[in-house]
């Protein structure tokens, strides 16, 4: 018996060990892979703070409320702006598809009490005056890009993988991103976003992420733009998901209604 | 014995000399350089400069060079279009330019709208290859007035590419490249013109230097032929020109080794050293021809010996004032004139130590011959100058009258003189950057810009329509003028969306009417366009503004139109608790220019004072030391004045000149001042004294003057316009401080029976 449970425990740990290097052995874009199909809510609610930052030091700090719902092939956002004063009651909504079909977008300004159709631009242009470009906000696939990974590092007492992405398409408008993904959960906790020359450029960071009804979500995060020395923070609160947002919430008559 | 020791003793000095200047050109080989970068020369500290400062740095204001591509039968067709692109693309991946601040069709942001929406896209990306498509452009054009006569030509046969600077440091090399670059993509139908303000500034620090390169060698020959012409000896020539070259060396070589570098004024230090250094080796062989003439059996030993002694006193006085003048720009608030101040006494003590030392070194070691032994040409001569004098002397009222005559048309001159702190109206009128320049301006707002920078401390105040509408109407009101192209401010693209968002309706093209719309029209133009367009117009908090006016000259006069009719609404503005200042490089070079003249007119009068003390206290009689200052004041006055009546404004350079007519003032009036009280004690009566002194003292300064005159003549034939009337006005200075010392200075001398009493 003794040996028996000698070579059981022998075998566990040769199994344990062994896990542990089929996780380490994961590839850079299996890694990706899971980080893309970490499973997120069906909608989201919440508070959303962003501020814009200077190299003056100016901030333009504004709140709004966001939906989200995930419809599949279409994703539906609307925001609501509360702050500041003069834009209060202005919304946006977007609807993007999967499948290379262009976004859709609307404003509605309350001064002008019209709804109107906003070209969407590209995915590389700035959010609202923000560090993060729409691609930035949305996910990339990983197909979009090669990964190797680079090495495993411990950020913040956090064991992470780095993996090195570069995309496929030359004229992308990063050359490289390198991510710093958590082991235990695969939540994404930094970036690095480097220009068409190969100099940084940009620095995503997590500062605080919270498992909310099941779904790691991320709560405050910081972009900031070392060229330009310029940054941009965004806050969550009143974080809710699943908890069901009607249809009519995406509607231009619910963006007039300001809320 | 006596020989030896002093042969050994000239030995000494020349090695002494030769290794000074051989540890000056290494400092010269190893550290000179010339500072290029205009910025330098700006007193940093100067409220001005440091407000400019900051607001540039805030709105991301920078010198933009101007890239404009013309065809004839119209910009729109595939190939100009395709031209505007690769250079707009191109640019944005020079080092030199913000990538971000590269404006041109390619780049710029159309905002349309219909009833359906609002889109901010680009006029085209790949380019339109139909005449359908170029068509649309043509329209979309036309229909942007933040474009169309903007950058697009109104008869659309010119498209204007603006690049901004990525820093001020505009190198020669950088120049070229641009130039090279643009260049290649000129055809038979496109022409293609760089113009803008470091274009300008770049071209004038290579053609500057480039015209000095090739003048200053002829200048040089020519006072080397008139010298030897007038001294009739090789050696005394060689030993005068040697004198002037180390002086300039040495000075340049201290500037190096101080890791101070050459501005562009520096570059006048040579000038000053050539007609005072000259001056002084007519002296000292003036004096020694005079002993070998009177003595023709003494030794050279003892010529020199005479010669030095003699011209010790009134050259040290001479030496020293001249010295003390030019330390009086130390006063200047621009370190440039400070260190031009400073060195050009540096210099200056260096050409009389080495006037005093190493030209009766050399004269003793290598010989001196006097060509001209023959007594009786002599004596015509100065019997020919007997009878001027005489004739000077009964006809004193004549001259004074002349003389005020000429001081009352100068002080008319003098109310007439402007200041300049245009680059362009450096070039000549039909030179290639004048021309662009002039071919830009009128195809487009124009190609010099002003800032105005509008400041509140209460946020969000910049979204209230009222005083957008008074910056609106500042806008417009200036515009008015013929010096004014356009102006481009937060309001055009507040009246811009203002019209898109209401179907195109022209009667929308204004301000929105409540804050409340503003403030969506601008969340609406970051969420739709590129939001870093509007960091350039307004701050983050809406509380600090920046209106640029494109003005179509860089000149004082065009500034300061614009300036008077921006400030009529200062009062207006200020009410609403706002202040107004101004930004950009166009108005430092303003405040910069008249921060120059001010401290050059205080600096002229210190001087003068300083002066007039000196030789008060020099020659111990408070009428000789008025009487010396005659031909500094005299001018001075005349420079400024003819200045006022030719229309030439001032400018660093031209004020800068003014020095020479007190460093030549003084020189003569204490040379011959000091002469005439030798020649009292000398000879019996004072008739005889100014006889002899008109002979000796008068005869050195006419030599002077035809050497230095001759010399600077050659400039007028320069291609730069800064370098002809430098050459003018150093002649005119020469000549006019020539005569005053011979003629009015002399007579008053005389009349005043100064020194007479302490016979």
């Amino acid at each position: 018996m003794k040996k028996q449970e000698i070579v059981l425990g022998l075998m566990v740990f040769l199994i344990f060990i062994g896990m542990q290097n089929s996780v380490a052995q994961l590839s850079g874009r299996q890694i990706m892979e899971k980080v893309y199909y970490l499973p997120s809510g069906d909608d989201t609610q919440g508070q959303l703070t962003m501020i814009l930052e200077n190299k003056q030091g100016e901030q333009r700090i504004r709140k709004l409320n966001q939906y989200i719902v995930n419809m599949g092939d279409t994703e539906k956002k609307i925001m609501f702006f509360v702050s500041p004063a003069d834009v209060k009651g202005t919304s946006f909504m977007n609807w993007s598809y999967t499948g290379g079909k262009e976004d859709d977008q609307w404003i509605y300004l309350p001064a002008l009490k019209r709804t109107k159709r906003i070209s969407s631009g590209s995915k590389g242009d700035y959010f609202m005056g923000s560090d993060f470009t729409y691609d930035d906000l949305g996910d990339r696939h990983p197909d979009m890009d090669n990964h190797k990974l680079l090495k495993e590092e411990t950020i913040d007492g956090r064991p992470c993988y780095v993996i090195e992405s570069t995309p496929k398409d030359e004229d992308y408008m990063y050359s490289k991103t390198i991510t710093w993904v958590m082991k235990d959960n695969l939540v994404g906790l930094q970036r690095e976003f480097y220009d068409e020359d190969g100099d940084l450029l940009k620095t995503l960071t997590i500062h605080k992420f919270e498992k909310i009804n099941g779904f790691w979500t991320i709560l405050k995060t910081e972009m900031k733009n070392v060229q330009k020395d310029h940054r941009t923070i965004i806050e969550f609160s009143n974080v809710q998901i699943n908890q069901g947002i009607p249809s009519s919430k995406f509607t231009e008559r619910s963006m007039s209604l300001g809320q | 014995m006596k020989n030896k020791k002093v042969k050994w003793i000239a030995w000494l000095i020349m090695a002494i000399v030769l290794l000074g200047s051989v540890y000056f050109i290494i400092g010269i080989k190893k550290h000179a350089r010339m500072e290029t970068n205009l910025d330098e020369y700006m007193p940093k500290n100067h409220p001005a400069f440091v407000y400019s400062d900051i607001a540039e740095e805030w709105f991301n204001i920078k010198d933009g060079i101007l890239i404009a591509i013309e065809n004839k039968d119209g910009i729109y067709n595939t190939t100009s279009l395709q031209k505007i692109k690769d250079i707009t693309k191109e640019l944005e991946r020079m080092e030199a330019f913000d990538e971000n601040d590269i404006m041109s069709l390619y780049t710029a942001d159309n905002i349309t709208g219909s009833e359906y929406g609002m889109e901010v896209e680009s006029f085209y990306r790949s380019v339109p290859d139909n005449y359908e498509k170029i068509e649309n452009l043509r329209r979309n054009v036309k229909n942007n007035d933040m474009v169309y006569g903007r950058l697009i030509s109104e008869d659309e046969t010119v498209a204007l590419i603006v690049a901004g600077m990525a820093d001020s440091t505009f190198t020669q090399s950088l120049y070229q490249k641009i130039i090279d670059f643009t260049m290649s993509f000129e055809s038979d139908d496109d022409v293609i013109y760089v113009a803008g303000r470091p274009i300008v500034e770049g071209t004038l620090g290579l053609l500057g230097p480039a015209d000095m390169k090739r003048m200053v060698p002829i200048v040089i020959i020519l006072i080397i032929i008139v010298l030897y012409i007038l001294l009739q000896s090789v050696r005394a020539t060689t030993a005068t020109i040697l004198t002037v070259f180390l002086s300039s060396i040495w000075t340049f070589g201290l500037m190096a080794h101080l890791n101070i570098p050459i501005y562009s004024v520096s570059t006048m230090i040579p000038v000053m050293l050539i007609a005072i250094g000259v001056a002084y080796g007519i002296y000292f062989y003036n004096n020694l021809i005079h002993f070998f003439q009177q003595n023709p059996e003494e030794t050279r030993l003892e010529a020199i010996m005479y010669s030095t002694k003699k011209l010790f006193k009134p050259l040290s006085m001479a030496a020293f004032t001249t010295i003390i003048g030019f330390l009086s720009l130390l006063t200047s608030q621009v370190y440039p004139i400070k260190y031009f101040g400073l060195f050009t006494a540096f210099g200056i003590l260096v050409a009389f130590l080495l006037t005093m030392l190493l030209i009766p070194a050399f004269t003793l070691l290598v010989g001196f011959r006097l060509r001209n032994k023959k007594v009786p040409d002599v004596d015509i001569d100065e019997a020919k100058k007997n009878r001027i004098t005489d004739l000077l002397l009964k006809n004193s009222k004549p001259v004074y009258l002349g003389f005020g005559l000429i001081i009352l048309i100068s002080i008319i001159g003098l109310t007439r003189i402007w200041i300049n702190s245009s680059f362009l109206d450096k070039f000549a009128s039909d030179s290639d950057i004048v021309l662009t320049d002039a071919f830009v301006n009128s195809k487009f707002g124009g190609t010099s810009t002003l800032n105005v920078i509008l400041e509140s401390n209460k946020a969000d105040v910049f979204k209230n329509p009222e005083i957008l509408k008074l910056i609106d109407s500042l806008q417009n009101k200036t515009e008015m003028l013929a010096e004014v192209g356009n102006s481009f401010s937060l309001t055009d693209y507040l009246k811009r969306m203002n019209k898109v968002m209401n179907a195109d309706d022209i009667s929308y093209y204004k301000i929105p009417e409540t804050s409340d719309l503003v403030a969506q029209y601008l969340l609406l133009y970051e969420m739709s366009g590129d939001p870093e367009n509007l960091t350039k117009v307004v701050n983050y908090d809406y509380d600090r503004i920046n209106v640029t006016f494109q003005l179509k000259g860089d000149d004082s006069k065009t500034i300061n139109t614009a300036i008077r009719s921006i400030e009529s609404f200062r009062d207006d503005i200020e009410s609403h608790g706002i202040e107004m200042s101004y930004a950009g490089s166009g108005y430092k070079a303003l405040i910069f220019t008249d921060l120059i003249l001010a401290g050059q007119v205080s600096s002229i009068i210190l001087s003068l004072i300083l002066v007039l003390i000196l030789l008060i206290v020099m020659f111990r009689s408070w009428k000789a030391g008025l009487i010396g200052s005659i031909p500094i004041i005299i001018t001075a006055m005349i420079s400024f004045g003819v200045m006022g009546l030719l229309n030439i404004p001032l400018s660093t350079t031209t004020a800068l000149l003014s020095s020479i007519a007190i460093g030549i003032g003084i020189d003569y009036s204490i040379h011959f001042i000091q002469n005439y009280k030798t020649g009292i004690k000398n000879f019996a009566t004072r008739h005889e004294a100014i006889h002899h002194t008109m002979k000796q003292t008068g005869k050195a300064i006419l030599f002077n003057a035809i050497v230095v005159i001759t010399g600077f003549m050659v400039l007028l034939f320069s291609v730069f316009p800064p370098n002809r009337t430098l050459g003018a006005l150093v002649a005119m200075n020469m000549f006019t401080s020539f005569i005053g010392t011979l003629t009015i200075m002399m007579i008053l001398l005389y009349k005043s029976r100064v020194f007479l009493m302490k016979k």
